[in-house]
This record gives structure tokens, sequence and C-alpha cells, in this order.
């Protein structure tokens, strides 16, 4: 659908992204994109889009109308209602198109349609332009930091509509968020950006297993499990969390067992994608390229 | 799915763009009729009786072309560069709408915009003040002047916001650029003639001056030379094209 290779974008005399390797985004692709700010997230999706200047190549058969995105910005005039700004983007009359009528009911912005665009909440902000976007129902999607800066509540809520809404579908949607629990819900590859440069490329779970192991324990970072879990693998994780690597069944069980008897709470997880994320990005020199053309072949 | 082009739909929400912004429908609509009845009922008054309704027709011509000029280069100046500055367009065009479809329904939403403006001023200055009645050629070169100002000020006030990308310096622009054109084409009051030599140079450049000057003598009767006037016009025209194609042809998106 979307091939990458030998991308470059600068701001002046500054690099803000290098692709050497080749990455093929393909049909019914679900690709969360991961990195720390400035990593070139959304210099990527500004690439695609054709709002940059760059060198290299984005090969596609898709025409720039058949990509939709939701930027990180998304504003429209306040100097009508919302439902006048989203029938003129739609080109339809909301009430009469039952998809767009759905969507809207989906999401529950009925009430917002009378409204101006200026006075409707973060979230309200956030849900017109997901509806306009999934109204477009184009192959390739792009997200940009969806739910950043909204409540809790809120984004689980839009995650769950969205996850829902893709269910079944063979679109091809890329995600960029920090907010690593919403990327587990939908994405099954992950694209690792570290300052400017592809970290990797490959399903979630080869990465985790490459960067993690089978599974990872995770307890609170205090002397008295420093002291228990001494002699296991560690993880670099938050300051607050020790993460335990567990390459098979058997380290699992041991520490656990430990745990348990011990009395510690722990949590355990297959796909941790913060702590993956922590680890991949230390080792970008050994893992580079490496899984990328994998990750374009699967 | 197609690329979206200029569509009824587009123009209508244009049109609700324009009257949505107050400050368009106060210098367009008000400011004219106001300006034009507050000159005629105090300066007038020291004019002799013989030449007052003439004078007051030149009032009329005069202050009518503050309507293309509040329309176009203040009000969608203002309004686009708003736009741009929220990256409005920017948000339009990633939904599939074209730069230039999105451009065509701007202009044809001003255009409509202006019609009805310039009905109500016409009909305003009907009732309030004391205008000689034109022959029909007058009517449709003034009509066809107004037209021609709007498109001219659509072009350059589009070009300067696209260019500039910010709501001030494009506002403070259009403002200046408002500001001497009422100066030295005589719109204010102060006659050509009466200006520095250069500036009348600058003055005779515009067509603006031509129209104030000049289109109230075939109002009723008589023939015009319009070729200074029509010269003015296509200057105008090419610099602002000039700016709006470097604007236009800076901001292309990669992909095409």
């Amino acid at each position: 659908m979307l091939t990458i290779n030998n991308l470059e974008v600068k701001y002046g005399s500054q690099t803000a992204l290098s692709i050497r390797q080749p990455i093929t985004l393909q049909q019914g692709d679900r690709i969360g994109i991961i990195g720390s700010n400035g990593a070139g997230k959304t210099t990527l999706i500004k690439s695609v889009l054709g709002l940059n200047s760059y060198t290299g190549s984005i090969l596609t058969e898709l025409a720039p109308e058949e990509i939709a995105v939701h930027m990180q910005q998304n504003n429209y005039v306040s100097t009508m209602s919302v439902r006048s700004v989203m029938e003129t983007i739609l080109n339809t009359n909301i009430k009469k198109n039952k998809k767009v009528w759905d969507l809207i009911k989906f999401f529950e912005f009925e009430q917002c349609l009378s409204k101006k665009y200026t006075v409707l909440s973060g979230g309200q902000k956030q849900r017109m332009t997901i509806i306009l976007v999934l109204c477009k129902d184009a192959p390739l999607v792009f997200f940009d930091e969806v739910t950043t800066g909204l409540d809790f509540e809120t984004r689980q809520r839009l995650m769950e509509k969205m996850v829902d809404w893709y269910k079944e579908k063979d679109t091809t949607i890329c995600i960029v968020s920090h907010y690593y629990e919403e990327l587990e819900q939908l994405v099954d590859k992950l694209l690792i950006l570290e300052a400017g440069k592809v970290v990797d490329f490959d399903k979630k779970e080869v990465l985790f297993h490459k960067y993690c192991g089978k599974t990872v324990i995770t307890l609170e970072n205090n002397n008295q499990n420093r002291n228990l879990v001494l002699d296991f693998p560690q993880l670099k994780a938050s300051s607050h969390v020790i993460a335990l690597s567990c390459k098979d069944m058997e380290t699992e069980k041991k520490i656990t067992d430990i745990l348990i008897r011990e009395n510690v709470n722990f949590k355990r997880s297959n796909c941790d994608i913060e702590i993956m994320f922590m680890n991949a990005k230390t080792q970008p020199s050994l893992h580079m390229g490496e899984g990328l053309l994998k990750g374009a072949m699967s | 799915m197609k690329r979206k082009l200029c569509t009824v739909r587009l123009i209508t929400y244009e049109i609700k763009n324009i009257c949505g912004n107050p400050f368009t429908v106060f210098f367009s609509t008000i400011f004219p009729i106001l300006m034009s009845y507050i000159i005629s009922q105090t300066y007038m008054r020291q004019v002799p009786d013989a030449v007052r309704p003439a004078a007051i027709t030149g009032i009329f011509i005069t202050m009518g072309m503050v309507v293309p000029m509040s329309i176009f280069l203040i009000g969608h100046g203002a309004n686009y560069s708003q736009e741009l500055e929220k990256d409005v367009p920017l948000r339009m065009n990633l939904f599939g709408f074209s730069q230039s479809g999105m451009i065509i329904a701007k202009a044809i939403a001003n255009l409509i915009f202006l019609t009805g403006v310039l009905l109500i001023y016409v009909a305003a200055s009907c009732l309030l003040l004391d205008i000689l009645i034109p022959q029909a050629s007058a009517v449709a070169v003034y009509a066809l002047t107004l037209y021609g100002f709007g498109v001219i000020f659509f072009i350059l006030s589009h070009g300067i916001a696209t260019l500039v990308k910010k709501f001030g310096p494009t506002y403070a622009i259009t403002m200046m650029l408002y500001f001497i054109f009422m100066i030295i084409c005589g719109m204010m009051g102060i006659q050509t003639e009466l200006l520095p030599k250069g500036m009348q140079t600058i003055a005779y450049t515009l067509p603006m001056t031509y129209v104030s000057k000049d289109f109230v003598d075939f109002w009723q009767e008589g023939s015009y030379n319009f070729a200074p006037f029509l010269q003015a016009m296509l200057f105008m025209g090419a610099v602002s094209g000039i700016v709006l194609i470097f604007s236009v042809r800076k901001e292309k998106r990669m992909i095409k």
C-alpha cells in the first residue's frame, strides 16, 4: 500500500527524520508509531501527506485524498455551527445520511451539532474530527495523538469506540500515541522511532520477545523487593518499577513463587509496550534494520 | 474517492463564513451608507444648490467603492488569515478539498455577498440621498467596475494572507492599503490634483482614482475615454495576480 525508503527530512541543518531501510505499510496493518518527543513521528506523517520537503521516496498508489488523517491540532471555522461545517466537509445532509448519523450517535455527538466549534470541549473537538475521518472511509488512516490532553475516562471511551469501529475492517491504521495501553488495544505492529531514526519495526509480539523476553514481571521498586529479585535479569523501566525479564516459563515460575511467598504485589505482561520501548531505544545499533525488513515483509 | 472541487455546498459554507464575521458585515454594509449620509448632510450644505445633486452622486459613486474594498480587501483578508493561522485550509485540504476549489468557492461566495450588499447600498442611498438618475450604460460600467475591484482585491488579499499566514500582519497590511487607497484615490475628500507630484503618479496607476474623479461626468450623459482607467485596472490586476500565484506556488503540497 505504501513504501517508505531512504527518507530524510531536514529542518534547516538538523535532520528530523532519517529512514534508511524500507518500511512497507500493508492493507489491514494496525501500526503504532511510538517514540519520545522529537523522535520524528509527526514528521513522518507530514512527509507521507506531502506537507514536508524530503529526500528519498514514499511510494504509494493512493491519491492524497485517499489518506485520512487526524492531526494533533484540528481546527475549523467558528463563524457557523458544527453541523454546517460537517455537512460541508462530508458534502451531505447529516440527518438524511444514515451512515453519518449512526456515527454521530455512536460517538454521542448529537448535542454538539448546533454549537460553534470554539465552544466544544477538548474531547468533543477530538470526536468531531474522528467522526469526519471515519466517515471518509479512507484505506489508509493516520491518528496523531488523538487522545492527548483528554482525561482518562474520555480517552478510554474514545479508544473503545475506535476499536469497535475498525473491528472487521481492513483499513490500514497508523496511530501515534504516548499512551501505550491504548496501542495495546488497537495495534498489531509497532514502529519505534528515536531521535529521528528507526529503532525497529515489526509485530508487537516479535518486538516484545526481542527486547523483553517471553513475559515481564513488574513490581514496586523498594529495598525489600530489590533484594528479593537480585538474581533475576532486570529490564530498563520507570524509576518506581522493577521489571524482570522472563525468557521462559521456568524463570517466570521461579520469580512468581518468590513474590507470592513473600506476599509482594506484581503484574505479569506479555505485551507491555512501555517497557519494551524503553529497552528497545537503549540498543538501537544492535537491532536497527534487522527487524525492519522482517517487519516490512510480514 | 474524488478530489472535492467547488460545490454549491462549499459556496454556501463560504457565504455563512462571511456573514459570521461581524467586521465584514459592518464595514461593507453599514459603514458606506453611514459615511455617504453623514458627508451629504454636513459638507454638502456648503455646496451651491445647482451642483449639489451631482456632488451627492459623486459621493455615492465614491463610497460605493468602499463596499468591495471592505468585503474583499479587509474582510476576506482578515477571515482567511485567521483560518490560515489555525490551519483550517490545510485541514480542509486534508479532507480532500482542492486548493483551487476552495479559492473559487471563496471568490464566488464573496461576489454573491457583494451583490447583496450593493443592493442594500443602492436601496439605502436612493432612500437617503438625492442621487441623479444614471443612464443604463453608466450603471453597467459602474457595476462591472465594482465587481472588477472585488475580484482584484480578492486576489490581492488572498495572496497577502497566504504569504503572511498571520491575522495581525495581514490585517495591518490590508488596512494600510485600504487607507492609502482611500486617501490618494480621492475617496476621503482629498483631490488627487492637490497631492504631491510623486503621490499623484501613484494615484493615477490606481483605477479607483478615475472612478472617484471622472465617473460622475458620464453618469447621466456624455462619453469618456476609458483607456487610462482600463490600463490602471490591468496594472492592479497584474500585481495582485503575481502576489497570488507566488503565494499559491509556495503553499503547494508535494504529492499531487
